[in-house]
C-alpha cells in the first residue's frame, strides 16, 4: 500500500496541478503536500528492511529503498524551495502563473517516473520509466524558453534517447534465456536465469546497457548532454537532475551488473566500470579547474563523482560499499549546492563566475551553506564524502594501484580548482547595485535542513541505513 | 513455413533499404515518406506476430502502432514541413559517395565474425538479426551525419524501428501490456519531439542543429 502511494501521490498532484485556475499558493501546498506523503511512505517501507512488493509489476529491495529515501528526501527539499524560487522569479516577472503551473505539473511527473523506476519489479517497465524521465524533464530543461535552453533541451533530448534505445536493446538482449517464461519477467527471474545466459550475449548486452543507461548517468564520453542541460534548467529542477536522476540511472546499470556477474563473473563488469569511471573522475577534473560558469562546475562535478562512483562499484568490496555511501552523501550534497546557488543567481542574475563576488557580503547565510558544501562536496574531512571516498580509493589500492593513483591525483586537482572559484565568489566586495543582506527564509530553510542531515550522517548512520546498506552490497 | 520466414525476411531488406535511402534523399518529405513505408513494414512484422499466436491484445496494439507510426507521426510530420516551407532542408556532415562508404563499412562489420555469436538468440534467423543490427548501426549514423533536426528526429525513430525488428526476429517480443507502455512512450516522444522542432524553428529559423552555438564552455 505504501508503495502505492509513493507512486500515486505525484501523480494524483500533477493532475490536481492540471485543474488550479488561479491561486499561485496552491500549487506549493499541495507540492509540498505530496512530497511529505512520499517521504513518509518511503520511509515506512524502508523501516521494514525487507523486500516490499506490490502487485507483480512493483517490488524494491534494499538498494531500490536507499534510492527511494535519496529521492523522496531530495524530493521534498526541492518542492519547499521551488516555491519561494519561482516565487521570486514571477515577482521579477521572469516567468508567470502558466510557466509556474507547467513548472508543478512536470515536476511531480518526474518524481512518479523516478519512483517507477525505481521500484518496478520489470526491467521492461523501469525502462519505460527511466524515458519518461527524459520526457518530463526535457520542457524543464527548456523552461525558460530562451535558445542555449531549447538548444540544451534538444541535445538532451536527442543523446538520452539514442542511450535509451541502445539500453532497450541491452534489456531485449538479456530476456532470452527466459523465452517461453510464464507471467512477467521481473528481477528475481532474471537472476535466477543468469546462469543460462550465454557469455558472448551477456557481455554484449552489458555493454549496450552501460553505455545506454552510462548515457544518462553522464559517464564520459556520453557526458556532452549533462552540463549543458543541469545549467540550463531552473535551479531546482538542476538539483534533482544532478542530485537524484543520475543515481537512478545507475541503479539500472547496477541491477543488470547483477546478473552478468552472475552469468560470467565481476571481472568484465568491473573492467568496464573502472575504464569509465576513472576516464570521467579525470576528464571533469580538468574541466573543473578552468571552469568559468558555477552551475557547469557542479555538472561537471556530478561527472566527476558517478565517475568515482563508478570506481567504487568496478573495484567491488569496499570501494562497491563507499560508492553507495558516496551516491547518499554526493546527492545531499549537489542538492545543496545547486540550490544554494539558486539564491546566488537570483542575487546576481548571472553564473558566471568572474561577475560574482563578496557572496559572504551579499548573502551571507548562502555564503555559509555554498562553503559547506564545497567542503563536503571536496572530500574534506569530517564530511561523509571523505569516508566515502576513502572507502571507494581503498577498495583498488591492492588491486589498481595506478588507478587509484591517478583517482587521487584527479581529486586534488579538483579540490585545488573548486577551491579557486569558490573562494573568488564568496570573498571581495560585491559590484555595485547588488543588494546587501536579507535572504529569504523560504530559500535557505531547506538549505539548513539538508545541512543537517549531512552533519548528522557524516557522523553517525542509522542502524535501519547501514543494514539497508549491507543488503545492497551483498547483492550488487 | 519456409514462404513465411522467406517473406519476412524480405520485409527486414524493405527496412534495410528505407533507412539507406533516408541517408540519400535530399528531400525532408522524401524522408518522411520513407519513415513511413519503414514503419509500415515493421507494422506488417507485428501483425505476423500477432496472427500466428492468435493473441487479440498483440492485434490491438499492432493496430494502434500501425495508427501512430504509419499515419499519424508521419502526417505531423508533413505538416510541420509545409507550415515552415522547408523543402529541402536535409543536408549532412560528410557527401553521399563517403556516406556509402560508411553505410558499406557498418554493414560489413555487423556480418563480420564479431557480431556471429549474436546469432545463438535464434539461429533460424540469423542472417535477419545480423541485418537489423546493421539497421541500427546506421540508424545511429543518420542521426550522427543529418544536420537536420527533424532526419535526427526519424533517425531516432528509425533505430527504434530497427531494435523492434530485431525483437520481433530473436522472438522476444513483449506482452501486449509491455508494447503498450512503450508505444505509448514512443508516441509521447513524438509529440515532444515535434514540438521542440517547431520551437527550434521558431527561435533560430532554421532547422540546421549547426545554426544552434548558444552553448558555449
Amino acid at each position: 500500500m505504501a508503495l502505492l502511494l509513493i507512486i500515486l501521490s505525484p501523480l494524483l498532484a500533477s493532475f490536481i496541478f492540471f485543474f488550479i485556475r488561479k491561486s499561485v499558493g496552491v500549487f506549493g501546498l499541495l507540492s509540498l503536500a505530496a512530497s511529505l506523503v512520499e517521504l513518509g511512505s518511503a520511509l515506512y517501507v524502508a523501516s521494514g528492511g525487507k523486500v516490499s512488493s506490490f502487485t507483480s509489476y512493483f517490488s524494491v529491495d534494499a538498494l531500490g529503498m536507499i534510492l527511494m529515501l535519496i529521492v523522496a528526501t531530495i524530493g521534498l527539499m526541492v518542492s519547499w524551495y521551488s516555491i519561494s524560487y519561482l516565487n521570486e522569479e514571477k515577482r521579477k516577472e521572469i516567468i508567470g502563473f502558466r510557466r509556474i503551473k507547467q513548472y508543478f505539473i512536470l515536476l511531480h511527473l518526474f518524481l512518479a517516473a523516478m519512483f517507477i523506476a525505481i521500484i518496478s519489479a520489470n526491467p521492461i517497465v523501469m525502462w519505460i520509466a527511466i524515458e519518461a524521465t527524459t520526457l518530463s524533464t526535457a520542457f524543464l530543461i527548456s523552461f525558460y524558453n530562451k535558445p542555449s535552453a531549447i538548444e540544451a533541451a534538444w541535445k538532451y533530448l536527442i543523446i538520452n534517447s539514442v542511450g535509451l534505445l541502445l539500453a532497450f536493446l541491452g534489456t531485449l538482449l538479456f530476456l532470452y534465456p527466459v523465452l517461453g517464461h510464464a507471467g512477467l519477467v521481473n528481477w528475481q527471474t532474471l537472476l535466477g536465469n543468469a546462469a543460462s545466459l550465454d557469455p558472448f550475449v551477456a557481455k554484449i548486452a552489458f555493454i549496450f546497457i552501460l553505455i545506454g543507461y552510462g548515457t544518462k548517468v553522464g559517464l564520459v564520453p556520453m557526458h556532452t548532454w549533462l552540463p549543458d542541460a543541469h545549467s540550463k534548467a531552473p535551479v531546482p529542477i538542476s538539483s534533482l537532475l544532478s542530485g537524484v536522476l543520475l543515481n537512478v540511472a545507475f541503479f539500472a546499470v547496477l541491477r543488470f551488473k547483477a546478473v552478468v556477474d552472475l552469468a560470467i563473473g565481476p571481472y568484465f563488469t568491473g573492467r568496464l566500470l573502472i575504464f569509465f569511471g576513472i576516464i570521467s573522475i579525470a576528464l571533469a577534473a580538468f574541466i573543473i579547474f578552468g571552469q568559468r560558469n558555477y552551475k557547469r562546475l557542479l555538472a561537471y562535478s556530478s561527472i566527476e563523482h558517478m565517475g568515482l562512483m563508478s570506481l567504487g562499484f568496478g573495484f567491488g568490496g569496499a570501494g562497491a560499499f563507499g560508492a553507495l555511501l558516496h551516491m547518499i552523501y554526493h546527492s545531499l550534497t549537489k542538492s545543496l549546492l545547486f540550490l544554494s546557488s539558486g539564491n546566488i543567481f537570483l542575487r546576481y542574475s548571472s553564473t558566471k563566475i568572474e561577475k560574482v563576488r563578496g557572496v559572504l557580503t551579499a548573502l551571507p547565510a548562502t555564503g555559509i551553506i555554498f562553503f559547506i558544501g564545497f567542503l563536503s562536496i571536496t572530500g574534506v574531512p569530517p564530511f561523509g564524502i571523505f569516508l566515502s571516498e576513502f572507502y571507494i580509493l581503498s577498495g583498488g589500492i591492492m588491486s589498481h594501484p595506478f588507478l587509484t593513483g591517478l583517482a587521487l591525483l584527479a581529486l586534488a586537482i579538483v579540490f585545488i580548482g573548486f577551491l579557486k572559484h569558490v573562494t573568488s565568489m564568496l570573498f571581495g566586495k560585491p559590484e555595485e547595485g547588488i543588494e546587501i543582506g536579507k535572504e529569504a527564509s523560504g530559500r535557505l530553510a531547506p538549505l539548513l535542513v539538508i545541512v543537517i542531515l549531512l552533519a548528522i550522517l557524516g557522523f553517525y548512520i542509522p542502524g535501519p541505513l547501514k543494514s539497508l546498506i549491507n543488503s545492497a552490497i551483498s547483492i550488487y | 513455413m519456409l514462404h513465411l520466414s522467406q517473406t519476412l525476411f524480405f520485409i527486414e531488406i524493405i527496412i534495410f533499404a528505407t533507412v539507406i535511402f533516408m541517408h540519400l534523399s535530399k528531400k525532408s518529405s522524401s524522408v518522411v515518406v520513407l519513415y513511413a513505408l519503414q514503419s509500415l513494414s515493421v507494422t506488417v512484422l507485428l501483425l505476423a506476430s500477432a496472427l500466428e499466436e492468435a493473441n487479440l491484445a498483440l492485434l490491438a496494439v499492432t493496430i494502434l502502432i500501425f495508427a501512430a507510426k504509419v499515419i499519424v507521426a508521419p502526417y505531423f510530420f508533413l505538416k510541420l514541413l509545409k507550415k515552415n516551407q522547408l523543402k529541402f532542408s536535409v543536408s549532412s556532415y560528410l557527401n553521399t559517395p563517403l556516406t556509402l562508404i560508411v553505410l558499406t563499412i557498418l554493414t560489413i562489420m555487423t556480418h563480420a565474425n564479431f557480431f556471429k555469436p549474436i546469432a545463438v538468440i535464434a539461429p533460424a534467423n540469423g542472417s535477419a538479426l545480423l541485418m537489423a543490427i546493421a539497421i541500427i548501426l546506421i540508424s545511429i549514423f543518420l542521426i550522427i551525419n543529418r544536420r537536420g533536426a527533424l532526419s535526427q528526429m526519424i533517425g531516432i525513430l528509425s533505430l527504434e524501428n530497427a531494435i523492434v525488428s530485431f525483437a520481433f526476429f530473436a522472438g522476444l517480443e513483449q506482452t501486449p501490456g509491455l508494447e503498450l507502455g512503450v508505444t505509448f512512450d514512443i508516441i509521447t516522444w513524438i509529440v515532444i519531439a515535434t514540438v521542440f522542432v517547431s520551437m527550434i524553428h521558431k527561435q533560430f529559423g532554421s532547422l540546421d542543429v549547426t545554426s544552434m552555438k548558444h552553448l558555449t564552455e
